[in-house]
């Protein structure tokens, strides 16, 4: 009985004329464009110069801001009311405004008048504009004490010139970045869109596939013959597993012959994961679709638990950033743990000893949620 | 139980302040074909899902083929055959492939499953359509299709519910012959229909009124009756 009812799920699956192509699309898509579309590095910064200075010392701080490659010079504006004019049409980001005794007080030592301003309706990006601004000025500022140690050693050091490169910070704090050296957003969002896809398929598909069942009525020919209910829902999914595996499968090879990404842990983990992760999902697509009589109610539904799902699962915003309630509410969401799980695996090469946690989570809603579905299934009304 | 192959006590089913089917009783004598009459809505269809195991009855108790309705649903499931007003074969598989997924389903080997699909599609006369996808089909044929297909693993009562809805007369008549060769064969049927020349060509027929039988006798005796001509006029008197 099952190798029937599989031929028939497959044979349905490689006609329907949109999901075989979705499926080979959907790595291709997952890794060749979301990876850019959802980087959160903040680029092309748009950046006014008020230059009341002209000088050579503020044509060299305006080098530095622009050869970091985070800002692109849009104007040079006369008066820093043209500057404003600019941000509020939404042509500038970023304002810097170099006062006309720039170069005079520089050499003096005694201020720093530069002006930062930043438009932060999107906070973030506000935020980090100011802080490259910041650091373009404090990279300026370096270069020009290392430009100055040097000539003054070519003049046979004073000691005031001296005491001047000393008196940069007094402590020096070194960074070492683990796991992500580069900071690649790349990387970090990789293994989390797989997690995205991977759900899509085996949570969404299926249960849509059997409210269609439904709507047409064949589900009924089958629930008049002795085919048992689990037999049916198990090879209704089964394909959308093989989907699945396929998917990450491809995605993890075009991650590495793309990108040059390669899992760190063990790859089998990652298999792991998502088989508990499969579990869960095939447990609320069954529930989707037990609730729902037509594939619009579905599709509400799955339109639902997806926002809910990705926002809060610290895919995109990290979770110790969130409010205490809202914190509690992710517990609650396997997108969580799924996700940390493959992030984990992909970039720091966690074994299950160390996300035991993760694990735990995803098995106990699994548990949950099949449990609900096979109690909330009736072959009868 | 012996003569009998479906037997109904006291059958109740309520979808919470409405009662569908009203305390109905009834006996079906195997082999005979059995029409359940009926105006839309009158409680055929629900009857009729309880008897095939699709839904459970509220109150009431009842075998189908020797199996309790209440409590040995699936082994109903596999003495039946069942096929509903609504098209429900899958129109993206092809005519072969929905008589081998079925014969599968009941339990058919591969060989079986080979010979029932030759003989089928010969005696059907579709052999040249035996790739076409299901839901390409005309109506007509669809329906023929889905008969012999509720009758592939060759069950003990075969339900059929308004079987020929929308069809044309012609296919309708060959609709019915096909009915009186699984009966000749010994399959008991039981049709539901609203089409009242149709209840003629049944061996009894009851007539359910708001979930209640009101009537339940042949065909001609139900004419003497209530002196009628036709069963079309029977129906009218009982509705009345």
């Amino acid at each position: 009985m099952w190798k029937y009812l599989l031929e028939k799920e497959f044979k349905q699956f490689f006609r329907d004329p949109g999901l075989p192509r979705m499926a080979l699309m959907f790595p291709v898509l997952m890794m060749l464009v979301f990876p850019f579309a959802v980087s959160m590095e903040i680029r092309n910064i748009n950046l006014a110069v008020v230059d009341s200075d002209r000088s050579e010392e503020s044509s060299r701080l305006l080098e530095r801001c622009t050869s970091s490659g985070y800002f692109r010079l849009v104007a040079f504006c006369g008066s820093p009311e043209e500057a404003m004019r600019l941000m509020n049409e939404n042509k500038a980001d970023a304002i810097i405004t170099i006062a006309s005794d720039f170069s005079r007080e520089i050499g003096n030592g005694s201020g720093f008048p530069v002006g930062i301003k930043v438009n932060t309706v999107n906070g973030t990006r506000g935020s980090i504009a100011s802080q490259y601004l910041q650091n373009c000025i404090m990279m300026y500022l370096q270069d020009r004490n290392s430009r100055e140690a040097g000539s003054s050693v070519q003049s046979a050091a004073s000691a005031p010139a001296a005491q001047s490169v000393s008196a940069g910070p007094a402590i020096n704090v070194s960074e070492k970045y683990y796991f992500n050296t580069h900071l690649d957003y790349k990387l970090f969002m990789i293994p989390a869109l797989i997690v995205i896809g991977i759900t899509m398929i085996t949570a969404f598909l299926p249960s849509l596939n059997i409210v269609s069942e439904k709507e047409t009525g064949t589900i009924e020919q089958i629930n008049v013959t002795p085919v048992g209910k689990s037999a049916f829902i198990i090879c209704k999914m089964i394909p959308y597993w093989a989907i699945a595996f396929f998917v990450l499968t491809a995605c993890l090879l075009i991650a590495w012959a793309v990108f040059g990404y390669v899992c760190r842990g063990n790859v089998l983990w990652l298999y792991l994961y998502t088989t508990l992760d499969i579990i869960v999902m095939a447990g609320l697509g069954l529930l989707i679709s037990n609730y729902s009589s037509n594939a619009q109610q579905a599709m509400f539904v799955i339109w639902f638990f997806a926002v809910i799902f990705m926002l809060m699962s610290g895919i995109f915003t990290p979770i110790a950033s969130m409010p205490g309630w809202a914190q509690a509410i992710t517990y609650l969401n396997p997108m969580r743990y799924y996700a940390d799980a493959m992030r984990s695996v992909f970039l720091k090469g966690s074994s299950p000893l160390d996300i035991w946690y993760d694990a735990a989570g995803l098995a106990s809603i699994g548990a949950a949620m099949v449990c609900w579905a096979i109690a909330s299934y009736r072959k009868s009304s | 139980m012996d003569r009998n192959a479906v037997e109904i006590r006291n059958l109740t089913k309520k979808f919470g302040d409405f009662t569908a089917v009203d305390n109905i009783s009834f006996n079906v004598r195997k082999g005979e074909i059995f029409g359940f009459l009926g105006a839309n809505g009158a409680g055929k269809t629900t009857a009729m899902r309880i008897l095939c195991g699709l839904s459970l009855p509220t109150a009431g108790e009842g075998t189908v083929a020797g199996y309790d309705i209440n409590t040995q649903q699936e082994k109903i499931k596999r003495h039946i055959g069942y096929m509903s007003q609504k098209f429900s074969l899958y129109p993206d598989l092809t005519v072969r492939e929905n008589i081998r997924l079925f014969g599968g389903i009941y339990g058919l080997r591969d060989r079986q499953i080979r010979e029932k699909t030759d003989a089928l599609l010969g005696m059907l006369e579709m052999q040249s359509e035996k790739d076409r996808f299901a839901g390409s089909l005309p109506l007509g044929w669809k329906q023929k299709l889905a008969f012999s297909i509720a009758m592939i693993h060759d069950p003990e009562i075969i339900f059929l519910d308004e079987p020929t809805g929308g069809v044309d007369p012609e296919t309708r008549r060959r609709f019915w012959e096909m009915i009186y060769d699984a009966s000749e064969k010994g399959t008991t049927v039981f049709v539901t229909t609203h089409y009242m020349d149709e209840a003629e060509y049944c061996d009894r027929v009851s007539v359910m009124v708001d979930g209640r039988i009101a009537a339940l006798d042949s065909p001609e005796r139900l004419k003497s009756e209530y002196g009628a001509d036709n069963m079309d006029e029977v129906f009218r008197i009982i509705v009345r």
